[in-house]
């Protein structure tokens, strides 16, 4: 099950199509949980990292995936290589993620693009990693064409997903 | 990369690399008798998952098990996924030694070479699923390493591949089948001709005799006769000559000028028969007796409408 939790305030048509798209993705269950706050002392653009641990726990079973969702400009990581654009952060295999809808005017018609970012970050916790098809929702998302794909995965992350869930508890 | 054998002996709670496996940590160094043999096995906990493997103690070099990448190897990595290396061979047999050598091998640039390799061959086509499993497995634990040697999270250090392998912004690029060729090419800049002479083996000593030259036969004298036994029958084994025929045979092919060379076919026998004019052809049946069931059959057609026709009414009358 996948359990989607606000920071902040969302139309509830567009969550309910982002549940939908996670939903399509995946083949679980997707379904809102009560709005969670942002912990306090943290200022924009927030470390995603940081946000993510200091986020409050969402009530769910063992093997739960949690999205939290966030309106704030997530600070861009400088790594060893260069310096990326955050548009989310997730612990590999673990249980929660965050994604930001920051940068995103028109949520009606961007849904399709944060759905992308979702996927993308919910798939790491299924221990999906970059994939090379432009067209799944794995594939790097600094590149200019990843805004304009759908938020669908590509054969082979479909499948290793479907194989990661089948082995989960619940 | 240091040699593994003078690696000082793991202790409890160090982190290391198994080929294919990925980062463990050293659980235990256990002395064990197995088989009534005596033996230190050193105890690897997988991180990822928690599942355990002992490995003899003697044995951990020939496995392949390391100590986890320090800083300068990961720079060497960084600075090998951001170049512009040489193309992946197009040899589908030879990268998959080549790649399955690397994962086995188990060093961190091992992989970093599987990853860019078969990324950049995605580039030019889609991977087979073999190949697009191992740029995975390839991909986890790279990731893994570099998470675990710079000490943070496998997003960041998946990132950091990513960043060096296709910045941020741009497009990954398209291939064609000719940089891969060309990139090919340079590798072995001599290609087949392994000993730089451009082809030129003329020159070269041969210990085989030369071949026997069948083309000066036909300028010897021969009968038309002859010639026409040689076309019918393949190998014909010379009769050996004595050395005064041989010269006699010399002498007259020196002094004589050959004779010139009959054109068109050999004069064959003719058949007396397909010499003599042949009667024309009759067309149509040859003739000959008609049998007395042949005759009524033929008359027979003529007879039977009349005989039809006469039933149904002598029936009804």
């Amino acid at each position: 099950m996948i359990r989607v939790a606000a920071l902040d305030e969302f139309d509830p048509q567009f969550l309910k199509g982002l549940c939908k798209h996670l939903y399509t993705a995946f083949g679980v269950g997707a379904e809102l949980t009560d709005p969670v706050r942002t912990p306090s002392g943290m200022a924009e653009p927030f470390d995603a990292e940081k946000l993510l641990e200091a986020v409050p726990a969402v009530r769910a079973f063992q093997d739960d995936k949690v999205l939290y969702l966030t309106r704030a400009r997530l600070k861009d990581r400088v790594l060893g290589t260069g310096t990326v654009p955050t548009h989310g952060h997730c612990r590999y295999g673990r249980d929660r993620a965050l994604v930001t809808t920051f940068g995103v005017k028109d949520l009606e018609a961007g849904l399709p693009v944060v759905s992308r970012h979702a996927l993308h970050a919910v798939g790491h916790l299924w221990d999906l990693y970059h994939c090379l098809d432009p067209r799944c929702a794995m594939y790097p998302p600094w590149t200019p064409s990843f805004a304009r794909g759908e938020p669908t995965f590509c054969t082979f992350c479909r499948e290793k997903s479907e194989r990661k869930i089948a082995l989960a508890k619940s | 990369m240091a040699d593994p054998a003078a690696q000082p002996p793991f202790a409890v709670n160090d982190r290391v690399v198994y080929p294919n496996l990925g980062v463990c940590r050293v659980t235990g160094v256990d002395t064990l008798v197995i088989a009534g043999q005596q033996a230190v096995f050193v105890t690897l906990k997988r991180e990822t998952d928690g599942s355990v493997v002992r490995v003899p103690q003697n044995k951990l070099a020939t496995t392949g098990v390391r100590r986890l990448a320090g800083k300068s190897e990961v720079a060497e990595v960084y600075r090998f996924l951001a170049s512009e290396s040489d193309k992946a061979t197009l040899d589908w047999k030879q990268r998959a030694r080549t790649n399955t050598e690397r994962m086995a091998l188990g060093g961190l640039l091992g992989l970093a070479e599987v990853v860019k390799g078969l990324q950049v061959l995605s580039e030019l086509r889609p991977l087979p699923t073999k190949e697009r499993e191992l740029y995975d497995t390839a991909r986890v634990l790279l990731v893994g390493e570099l998470a675990a040697s710079l000490g943070c999270t496998a997003c960041d250090a998946e990132d950091t591949v990513d960043v060096a392998l296709s910045p941020p912004g741009r497009e990954r690029p398209r291939r064609t089948v000719e940089e891969f060729q060309r990139s090919a090419g340079n590798e072995d800049a001599l290609g087949d001709d392994l000993l730089g002479m451009e082809g030129d083996l003329d020159g070269l000593p041969t210990d085989e005799p030369p071949p026997e030259d069948e083309e000066e036969a036909p300028a010897a004298p021969e009968k038309p006769a002859a010639r026409g036994k040689a076309k019918s029958a393949a190998p014909v084994r010379r009769p050996v000559l004595s050395d005064d025929e041989v010269t006699m045979t010399m002498a007259r092919a020196v002094a004589l000028p050959p004779e010139p060379k009959k054109r068109g076919r050999p004069p064959g026998k003719k058949n007396a028969a397909a010499a003599a004019p042949s009667e024309p052809k009759k067309r149509g049946r040859p003739p000959g007796k008609k049998s007395g069931a042949a005759e009524k059959k033929a008359a027979a057609p003529a007879k039977k409408p009349a005989a039809k026709k006469a039933k149904p009414k002598g029936g009804k009358a």
